[in-house]
């Protein structure tokens, strides 16, 4: 029977497009193909041209596509944006290069500020000014904003940021602003700051502003782009774009609002451990996404992920909803180094993808993480890729002795543990950044471990930590490509409303909700999204009058009474207590912000995925036995090497063994237990000592 | 206790635990505070020392802050003994003269930790308090500077001592902002307590301690290292501070390099003065190793390992190193001259690492006074950045905080909001980069309405007089004014160290600050960066306000 009821996740990395394809018999294709940096929909077409021959199936038969790009991301990275011009309050165009007037390092002379998101000749003032209650204190100079137009598009900006202050209470000037613009210059881009983030804290507002003007003609034509190249290929199905959020949004939002896919990287690879998790029974996750060159943590209580608004790229601050994903410069890629301090240190300066380590046997001459997993014969030291590529030993050996165990004074397999443990503990303080820190115990959470190294490093991360369960995905190289396919359409929307939290307050609280939830409606009308697929899910942020940081509570969204007033106040103090260790119930409350997110769900009943690599019961399961080297053990230990293809479910293993996969190589120490479950992910279980971590319930 | 040579990854894995202990101090401390100035501005740090108060691992938001970390604990040993401190305990200080503080704003919290009954370590934490007490038009001395603490205990074996935080809390002005800013650093204090102990209690205490010692092994080694590759000489700089009566005071220093040690001679500084830009030994000290860390090698660990190696003359009554009563609020202007000074000497040992002079101040305004619109005294302090000096191979950057400081400005929309003040303008000052074959960074304006009569007005700053200097043939940068009501013909010059102005509604305040020193000779400056400088108006007609 041709496969039907398509969908599709494309996922595009630096190295790689993964694409993963799954039909309404749940069956499922996954492919990968060299990205294309210069145009990334190149790489997509031939892409999704390969999958639907491997699977033989129709581009009709597509019903849902999403995509994760990073177009956006590397914009800002690498400072190719569009040139972009800046309309402000009089007084103020330097702000957004003056930042928060601090240098980016301490001690180290040489550092330099990223270059300003707009250059100084380009950002101009226009009389006018809003008082901090909203009242217009100078009226706009209409003709002061038609000259400044006009010197702009004489420079050939392509797009036009509108920032003003208080534009979050009152926002007559920057519209009044635009209208200006776009009568004279209909072809502009506008970008008002009400309008991509109406809350308070003008720099951070201004620099997500800016940062959205400078992406809209660089996203924009590749979207376009992107969405002609399908529909020639015959998908019919309006393709939707990965955002920071967690959330897929169609093409028109994503082109809007090009700032909300900067951070949306990593995303879907949280949403995909999200459902894998959910699959095995575990809704307490910390996620470890372990590459080449970068791993990406994050913390998910209760099956939701933890949204923050104040991250940073490039140096330029982006106040987006975005999964609060913590990313350290260091993975399997990271060169090791002892420093003048006799230091051992990994990262952040990575071998890359060329020459890569030396085991690649590509030239590359500096120690990395891999190549201390190949000396220690943690990963296969003849080939790796099923095949694909042969594994060159000897030169990783002759790397780490001479740039590690040297310099230290250590026998080579102490050298190749110390690199290994050194990337572990950091990866460890990542993992307590975004969980002790939080408030949470990491004790509570399931470690799911993937990309390409993840499940190489997770069990000794997880007893850094604590943890006794490691949850390890079928295929932990796609877990982005495959959270994709479970995404649902999101939007997320906020206004600053700044009052005391009190009876007085509700009419212009009430008054605020309304404003929200009518700007959820158009946005499901706009999306066409059915009335029951839609979801609307409200918090308010709190402080204490005075503070100057807000906490998020979950809270109706909607018309509120007193007494929801009461228990969220309550609830206020609850979170404060859970995260800072005290609460102030005294002190009068203040609420600074309500926000909204609104769902479009996507149908993801087509049922539980099966991921299984090969036809049951036909990939072989004994690939052979090798020497390992393990912590805590003396000598090398002769280790069962396991085909991850052959483990069915069911199937209990003891460490040590090592389960080998196409896409990854999963470490299970001496004394774990692995249990393979249903759907194809593992379970490792350690045995901590009584009194640390252990369950904590199921 | 036996202790066994460690492996030199356990080591650093500790040193990195140990870190990260004191980060995560500091984060609960500026989410948890109340004051703009500890959680907008980030005036703030954490550290862990061990049991004899020596630094083991800080997190650094203020260079200087090192100061009053470095002498809290030293006064609580001495004070209180052994015999006197036990778990739960929580000490306080801010005295520079008798708590090992640096300024009395800055309230430093201690708390011991016990393992297997001995007191090993101390966690500790500083946070700028915006308001200490104090004479509101002035102060002549230390006493009239605000409410001095010497250590105390606020908890004495898990037992609050409300008799104590009520005496504290009468002396200033704004004591529930007081008592928030205190609540988070005690709550931080508490986390950096959890956290070490399950540092401890993964490692063992022996291990911890071997780790430690260890650390400051390769930390000594690691600075003598890097002062032997200067070449041995003795280097001599004078700068100049605008003392309070219009004349100048001399911060001159003579530095000799021999072999692995660097000694800092500061005997021919100037007296200290009857002003309140005097300068305590742990703040001088604090300077001194920032000064050679950012030179020598910025990736030293800030712990005291490296503090053998560098020795400090000063002799006591000069304005490096102040004895009672002189009045010390203002420091950090000192602070920054010291640093211009060291690296002014080091500059022909090192050509090619030492940049041109900064903007050389902590420039800062305070108003305070009742706020008629929400009924509140209030008191708000913010720090300016400006230039930062050329640097051999680039350009300086333009409107930042340099060396001993590096605190956050707050939003105008946050402060208009919280305060009776309208911010009119905040610029970057063209034309007060030095020139040179790289310029140095541009300063800042910020413009100030006062919306309340009877406001108290302070400043403090430097530069005003002599410029940031330039090295090897750039210019020197521009200068830093403060100016009432600019642009009208009421408008008059301010001293760069205002106590007792009172302000009324609709008054100006105009503040500059300095930009910094060029590097190299002008006309090699290449075109394009010409050209730049033109286009986005960076140089040319001196933005200041005259």
């Amino acid at each position: 029977m041709p496969p039907s009821k398509l969908r599709l996740g494309i996922d595009v990395g630096g190295t790689f497009t993964d694409v993963c394809l799954v039909d309404g018999f749940n069956r499922q294709w996954i492919h990968k193909v060299p990205s294309t940096p210069v145009d990334q929909s190149n790489g997509i077409a031939h892409g999704l041209t390969e999958i639907l021959a491997l699977a033989q199936a129709q581009a009709e038969a597509v019903i849902f596509l999403a995509h994760g790009t990073t177009v956006a991301t590397n914009a800002v990275l690498e400072h190719k944006l569009a040139p972009v011009g800046l309309l402000t309050t009089q007084g103020f165009r330097d702000l957004l290069e003056i930042r928060r007037q601090k240098r980016p390092d301490l001690y180290d002379l040489n550092v330099d500020q990223p270059p300003p998101l707009v250059l100084r000749h380009l950002r101009l003032e226009v009389p006018e000014r809003l008082t901090h209650t909203g009242e217009v204190l100078m009226a706009l100079d209409e003709a002061a904003v038609r000259s400044a137009a006009e010197v702009l598009c004489r420079h050939g900006v392509q797009s036009i940021a509108i920032c003003f202050l208080y534009a979050y209470l009152n926002p007559e000037h920057e519209r009044l602003a635009r209208a200006i613009l776009l009568k004279a210059y209909p072809h502009l881009a506008v970008c008002l700051s009400h309008e991509v983030l109406p809350e308070f804290r003008e720099f951070e507002r201004f620099s997500t502003t800016a940062a959205n003007a400078a992406l809209v003609p660089v996203l924009g034509p590749y979207l376009t782009n992107f969405a002609s190249r399908t529909a020639a290929l015959g998908i019919t199905v309006r393709p939707y774009i990965m955002q920071s959020n967690g959330g897929v949004a169609s093409i028109n939002a994503a082109a809007a609002l090009p700032v909300h896919t900067v951070l949306s990287g990593p995303s879907a690879g949280v949403i995909g451990a999200i459902y894998i998790g959910r699959q095995c029974g575990f809704d307490n996750l910390i996620t470890l996404d372990m590459g080449g060159t970068s791993t990406d943590v994050s913390l998910v209580a209760h099956g939701v992920p933890r949204i923050t608004g104040d991250k940073e790229i490039a140096g330029n601050p982006l106040r987006i909803p975005a999964i609060d994903i913590h990313t350290i410069g260091a993975g399997g890629g990271s060169i090791a180094r002892v420093d003048t301090g006799l230091h051992l240190k990994v990262g952040p300066e990575s071998a890359g993808v060329w020459p890569g380590p030396a085991a690649y046997g590509h030239g590359g001459t500096l120690p990395t993480v891999t190549d201390a997993n190949v000396v220690l014969g943690r990963l296969n030291p003849q080939q790796m890729l099923g095949g694909r590529m042969t594994i060159d030993a000897e030169s990783a050996r002759q790397a780490l002795s001479q740039h590690v165990a040297q310099p230290l004074g250590l026998a080579l397999a102490a050298a190749a543990r110390g690199v290994v443990a050194v990337v572990n503990a950091n990866m460890a303080l990542a993992a307590r950044l975004v969980s002790a820190e939080k408030g949470y115990d990491p004790r509570d959470f399931v470690l799911i471990a993937f990309g390409g190294a993840g499940p190489l490093h997770a069990a000794y991360i997880a007893e850094e930590l604590g943890i006794r369960r490691i949850l390890i995905p079928p295929r932990p190289g796609i877990l982005c490509a495959l959270g994709l396919l479970v995404t649902d359409l999101r939007s997320d929307f906020s206004q600053s409303v700044l009052c005391l939290a009190n009876g007085a307050a509700l009419p212009q609280i009430n008054a605020a909700w309304s404003a929200l939830t009518a700007r959820a409606a158009a946005w499901w009308q706009q999306e066409e999204i059915a009335p029951a697929a839609q979801l609307l899910e409200g918090a308010a942020d709190f402080r204490y009058l005075g503070q100057h940081f807000e906490l998020r509570v979950k809270a109706k969204p909607g018309q509120w009474t007193e007494s929801d007033l009461t228990a969220l106040i309550a609830a206020f103090h609850a979170e404060h207590e859970r995260q800072y260790a005290y609460h102030a119930a005294e002190e009068s409350v203040q609420l600074v912000t309500l926000r909204v997110t609104a769902y479009g769900l996507v149908d993801k009943s087509a049922g539980e995925l099966a991921l299984d690599d090969a036809p049951e019961g036909t990939a072989v399961l004994w690939l052979g036995e090798r020497w390992v080297d393990w912590d805590g053990q003396p000598g090398r230990v002769l280790t069962p090497i396991y085909n991850r293809a052959g483990l069915q479910p069911g199937a209990k293993i003891t460490g040590p063994a090592i389960i080998e996969q196409m896409d990854s190589t999963t470490v299970v120490p001496p004394d774990y237990q692995m249990t393979v479950l249903d759907g194809g992910s593992l379970l490792l279980e350690g045995s901590l000592p009584a009194g640390e971590g252990g369950d904590q319930g199921e | 206790m036996a202790l066994q040579p460690l492996d030199p990854v356990t080591v650093d894995v500790i040193g990195a635990h140990l870190l990260a202990v004191a980060r995560e101090m500091g984060v609960v401390l500026v989410r948890s505070s109340y004051s703009s100035n500890v959680k907008e501005r980030q005036d703030c740090s954490a550290s862990i020392l061990d049991g004899q108060g020596l630094t083991i691992a800080q997190a650094e938001h203020i260079p200087l802050h090192m100061g009053s970390m470095l002498g809290i604990a030293e006064h609580i040993l001495r004070k209180f003994t052994l015999a006197n401190i036990h778990p739960g305990d929580l000490f306080l200080a801010n005295d520079p003269y008798s708590g090992g503080g640096t300024h009395l704003p800055d309230i430093t919290l201690a708390a011991p930790y016990f393992y297997d009954g001995q007191l090993v370590a101390f966690v500790s934490n500083i946070a700028h308090h915006a308001e200490v007490g104090g004479a509101l038009r002035g102060a002549t001395d230390i006493h009239s500077e605000g409410l001095r603490i010497p250590p105390v205990k606020v908890c004495d074996a898990g037992r609050w001592r409300q008799d104590v935080l009520d005496l504290l809390l009468l002396n200033f002005r704004l004591p529930q902002e007081r008592q928030g800013d205190l609540r988070a650093q005690f709550a931080a204090g508490r986390v950096g307590l959890q956290r070490l102990g399950e540092l401890y209690a993964r490692y063992g205490g022996d291990t911890v301690a071997a780790a430690i010692k260890t650390l400051r092994l390769k930390a000594s080694r690691q600075i003598r290292q890097a002062i032997s590759l200067v070449p041995d000489g003795t280097y001599a700089f004078t700068d100049w501070m605008d003392a309070d009566d219009g004349g100048r005071e001399a911060i001159a220093v003579i530095i000799t390099v021999a072999d692995d040690v660097l000694t800092l001679d500061f005997s021919s500084c100037a007296a200290q003065s009857t002003g309140t830009h005097n300068v305590t030994f742990p703040a001088l000290k604090a300077t001194v190793l920032y000064a050679v860390r950012a030179l020598l090698d910025p990736s030293l660990p800030a712990n005291t390992g490296f503090y053998d190696a560098v020795r400090i003359v000063a002799p006591p009554g000069s304005i490096v190193n102040a004895v009672p009563p002189a009045a010390v609020n203002n420091r950090s202007d000192t602070c920054q001259r010291i640093v211009d000074a060291i690296f002014g000497a080091l500059a022909p040992a090192l050509p090619s690492r030492v940049p041109a002079a900064g903007n050389g101040a902590v420039t800062g305004i305070l108003f305070s006074g009742y706020d008629p619109y929400r009924h509140r005294f209030f008191s708000y302090i913010e720090t300016l950045g400006g230039g930062s000096g050329a640097r051999p191979t680039k350009d300086g950057l333009d409107g930042v905080h340099v060396h001993v400081t590096n605190t956050s400005n707050l939003p105008v929309e946050a402060l208009e909001t919280e305060y009776p003040l309208r911010v009119e303008k905040y610029e970057l000052v063209a034309g007060s980069g030095g020139a040179g074959e790289f310029r140095g960074g541009l300063g800042l304006c910020r413009q100030i309405r006062i919306l309340a009569d009877q406001i108290n007005y302070r400043s403090k700053g430097d530069r005003v007089v002599t410029p940031p200097w330039g090295l090897a043939g750039g210019e020197a940068g521009g200068t830093a004014s403060f100016i009432l009501n600019p642009g009208t013909s009421a408008a008059r010059p301010l001293g760069p160290r205002m106590q007792g102005v009172l302000l009324d509604c609709n008054d100006v305040i105009a503040v500059t600050t300095p930009g910094a020193g060029g590097f190299g000779d002008p006309t090699r400056r290449a075109a394009a960066a010409r050209e730049r400088d033109q286009r986005e108006g960076k140089v040319g007609a001196n933005g200041r306000l005259e």
